[in-house]
This record gives structure tokens, sequence and C-alpha cells, in this order.
């Protein structure tokens, strides 16, 4: 282990988990809502991922250039998946049952994407994703940087449309309360559908890194639905500042463990620290101490 | 509006939250222009009648009709859009919310900025503390204060029909005294208030019209004061008999609805 070493970790943490902080932003969002866990978010992030794949293989498209198709699509499969199965679901076990239903939704699209992509591992290429630019001594990968600075803009755009917009104001309003958003003409159906379509179209952009630096198939989505899941959890159910800061924490830890003690102690710290926080905080770091359920 | 249309009505108003109907036949009429208070023992189904006026539950059966309007079936929005504004029993705010966003929030609907200022710097006269507290997040409020903001709030939509759910829950003496007197001015500056109150001899004070709710049917209507001197009533729901009044000789029989 050395200075350098320690360096780059950290460096490749922040690149790597503002990526995950973007997916995890949509998750909570999601759950913020509308109180629904979307354990589909995984498999969403992994169709992103082969999305652009198609793109970029059969069409030629660029992968970035290709996000102007793949983002809006998932969006419109967000909206597809909660009008069809999501609206259905309500009273007070609508948390538990959310969890069953996007379960099944998951469980599907991995079957189609099994079906039409094979159970093979296949990575997405460009002509930057295996060069890099060095930096205070250290190689920095150019898809890395491209995924940081991806990630910095569309937190960024989320940011000025949940603060800046009248829309923002009322999914702001119905992140904190559905019954007085309604009370005062919030149409919080309206909102919910166009959140969890936002929450899924940020697994397009969250989806296209992760095939450009990780070898996937359908089955990838378990590891990164678990990770998302610690991540809005440790950050505070429904906190989109939660899941941003939880999101850069989480991997930034894991990628130092894994140079300070070793790859095999990196995985565990992840949910290690998950147990430790939440032993200490049950609410997350940024959560509100009671979860509003249903 | 005619003559013969009655403000708001509630026809055979039948309604609950699934384990059974809370409302089992609610009729009566609110007067426009006037203050009407509903008071009755917890459980007698207040809260959940003003939720049928609001839009947030759907009764069973039954209709009410706002100045010959149909209500039920229509969402909260929409009823909004009537003119119609409901202060819920919990507080309301947005508490991560300022102050000012969230009695611009009241006017949600409203598209036009400028109309939009205008009304705010109205209701800024009329409540000190939204300007004063502007900037200040709206959790960071008494319960009072937060109370006080929520009117504002609702008079930003300049509605016709003011709704509001127990507004003295959890308030002190002295804040429980402007409470009544904001309700007071609301009601002079033009606004029709339908009020559920646990502080009924309070309420029923101010109120012209007083309706006495019982196991999710009307016991009683008439004048905030008849309602006041009914030994009956005064016994069962407010501790006692309370006289507001010396009792009158001629006073107008009190209407028994069953």
């Amino acid at each position: 282990m050395n200075g350098t070493a320690v360096l780059h970790s950290i460096i490749d943490g922040v690149l790597t988990g503002s990526v995950y902080a973007l997916m995890a932003t949509g998750l909570t969002l999601i759950f913020g809502v509308m109180n629904i866990i979307n354990v589909a978010q995984g498999i969403f992030v992994i169709l992103g991922a082969y999305l652009s794949y198609a793109l970029s293989v059969h069409l030629g498209i660029d992968l970035f250039v290709g996000l102007l198709i793949t983002i809006p699509t998932l969006f419109v499969v967000g909206i597809v998946v909660e009008r069809l199965f999501l609206t259905r679901i309500k009273g007070p076990e609508r948390v538990v049952m959310s969890i069953l239903v996007t379960y099944a939704v998951s469980l599907v699209i991995e079957g189609i994407l099994n079906l039409v992509f094979s159970t093979n591992y296949v990575e997405l290429h460009a002509w930057y994703v295996n060069r890099s630019v060095k930096f205070l001594g250290i190689y920095l990968g150019y898809i890395y940087l491209l995924g940081f600075a991806m990630a910095v803009v569309l937190l960024a755009a989320l940011y000025v449309m949940l603060y800046r917009t009248r829309f923002g104001t009322s999914v702001r309003a119905s992140l904190a309360d559905q019954t007085s958003a309604a009370l005062v003409g919030i149409n919080v159906r309206r909102v919910s559908t166009i959140c969890f379509g936002i929450g899924i179209a940020v697994t397009a952009a969250g989806g296209m890194i992760y095939g450009a630096t990780n070898a996937f198939n359908a089955s990838s989505s378990y590891d990164l639905i678990s990770r998302l899941l610690v991540i809005i959890v440790l950050g505070g159910m429904g906190s989109l500042g939660g899941a941003l800061v939880a999101g850069i924490m989480m991997v930034t830890i894991e990628d130092l463990v894994g140079v300070v003690w070793g790859p095999v102690w990196s995985s565990l710290s992840f949910f290690l620290i998950l147990v430790v926080v939440l032993s200490l905080r049950p609410q997350g770091l940024f959560g509100k101490r009671s979860v509003r359920v249903a | 509006m005619t003559s013969s249309t009655p403000f708001l009505r509630f026809e055979g108003i039948v309604a609950g939250y699934g384990g059974g109907d809370v409302l089992k036949g609610v009729d009566f009429a609110v007067q426009e222009h006037g203050v009407t208070c509903i008071v009755g023992p917890n459980g007698s189904g207040k809260s959940t009648l003003l939720k049928t006026v609001s839009g947030l539950l759907h009764p069973r059966l039954g209709q009410i009709l706002f100045k010959g309007t149909p209500l039920v079936g229509k969402t909260p929005r929409e009823i909004l859009k009537l003119g119609i504004v409901q202060v819920p029993q919990q507080h309301s705010l947005f508490r991560e919310m300022s102050v000012e966003e969230n009695v611009v929030l009241g006017a949600f609907l409203v598209r036009d900025r400028a109309e939009v200022s205008r009304r705010l710097a109205s209701v800024r006269e009329m409540f000190p503390i939204v300007a004063t507290r502007a900037k200040d997040k709206a959790g960071s409020l008494s319960g009072g204060q937060q109370r006080l903001v929520e009117f504002a709030r609702c008079l930003m939509l300049e509605p016709e029909l003011v709704v509001l759910d127990e507004p003295s829950m959890g308030l002190d003496p002295k804040t429980l005294r402007t409470m009544f007197d904001t309700v007071k001015m609301m009601n002079e500056m033009g606004r029709t208030v339908l009020l559920v109150e646990q502080n009924a001899r309070q309420a029923l004070k101010l109120s012209h019209h007083g309706v006495v709710l019982e196991n999710g049917q009307v016991r009683l209507t008439g004048t905030g004061r008849e309602v006041l001197d009914n030994p009956e009533i005064g016994t069962l729901y407010l501790g006692g008999t309370f006289h507001a009044t010396p009792p009158a000789t001629n006073a107008t029989p009190m209407k028994e609805t069953d």
C-alpha cells in the first residue's frame, strides 16, 4: 500500500460513487413520493446497459449519444410499468406489496433479457472506454471521468427541476406529505407517475456507465439492487441528499478498504457500514425518524 | 346560484374507511356567508364528514352539492378549483419549505404570477408572520404560528368555502383566542366557514349555525346559541349545561332532525 494507491482508490470511489448516487437517487425518489420499494431498479439498470449495447453494436451509435434514446425510452417504460402494475397497489400493505410486484416485474424483464441477449457476459465498447489520463501520478479512466461528469450534470438537472420549477415544488410537497399536497391542488397521482418515470430514466445513464466498466448479464442486477438498497437505506429512505452522500461515501470506502486491507474485505465493508450506521441511527444518515407507511 | 339552491348540502352521506360506515346518512345544509360548526363526541364522524367535502374520502352513498354542483367523485384538485379549501386537523405545512413557499403553494392552481404576488401581499397584511418569518422553515414555527400560516395559505386561493378540521387542536389558550379571531375575520371577509371543533363552547359562540353529529348521523341543528343553550347537548358534549345568554322565553325551537 502506498499514498498513490490510496489517493487513486479515493478518486475512483468518488467517480464511480457518483454514478451509484445517480441510480440510488432514482430509487429513493420513487420511495419518497410513492412509498414503493422498487426492487426492479437493478434490472432497469441492466436494461439500460443492454439498450446502450444494442444501439452501439447494431447501429454504431456512441454510448453517450445513445443516452438521448435510452433515457426517454426507460422513462416511457417506467410510466408504462407504473400505470400497469403499481397504480393497483393500495392500502396499508402498499410497501410490502410493492416489493413483491416490482420483484415480479424484475423477473419478467430478466427472462426477456436472457432470451434476447443470452446469459453470456457482454461489455460496452467505445474508443474512450479503455483510455486513461495521468493526473497527480495516477491513471484515471476516461469512462470514469465522463461518467462522473454525466452524473454531476444529471444530478444538477434533477436539483434544478426539484428546486426551481413548479413541478419540482409539487414533487417536494408530495415527498413531504401526500395528503397535504393533494389539499393544495397537487395532482399526486400524476406526480407519482412522472417520478417513477424519472427514477427509471436515470438508470439508463447509470446502466451505460456500469456496462462500460463491468462485464454484465441480466443476473448482474442482483448485486446492483443490493448495493442500491444499501445506499438509500444508509442515506435515509426518501432522502435525495442522503442517496447522494451515501452513494459516494459507500463506494469510496469500499474502494479504500480494498486497497488498504485487500479486495476480500471491500464487499464486506459495504454491508458492515450499513449495520453499524443503522444500529446508531435507525433512520439512516439523513432520514426522518419515522418512515411514513401508506 | 338561485336563492333556493343551498350553498352546501349533504344528502344522505354514507362513508367509512373499509371497516364499516362511520357516516350513516348525514343530511344538512350550510348557509352562505355564515360560520357553521359541527360538534359531537369522538368517533361521531366529524372529521370523516369534512374529508368527504374536500375529496379525500369518497362517500359510499349520498351526494354533496356545492351551489348545485355535485362534489362526490371529484378529486381534491377539482374541488379546490370550485373554491373549497380545507385545513386538515394535523399540521399540514411542508416543514422543510420556507413559510413563504408554503403560503405560495396555497395558490398552486393559480398560474398568473402577478396575481399570486398580489394575493401574497394581501395575505401578508392579514398575517404579519408570513412577512416576518418568510424565509424561515415552516417546521421551526410553534404550533399556533403554523396554524396561522395554514390559514394564510388557504386564503391564497380566495376560496368561497373554508373547511377547518379542529383548528384549535394543540393550541394554548392565548393562541386559541387569536385562532378564533382569525376564523371570525375570514368570515367577515365574506368566506363561508365550515368547521369541526372539540372546543365546542368557543366555536359555537362565534358560529351562526351549529350541527350536532352523533354516531354518524345529525342529531340536532340550530343556531350556534341554540345548540349551546340546549341542556341535553350541554350535558352530553359540552361538559354540563352552558348558557351563553339568559334562557329566552320566545326562543325558536331547535330543529330536531331525527
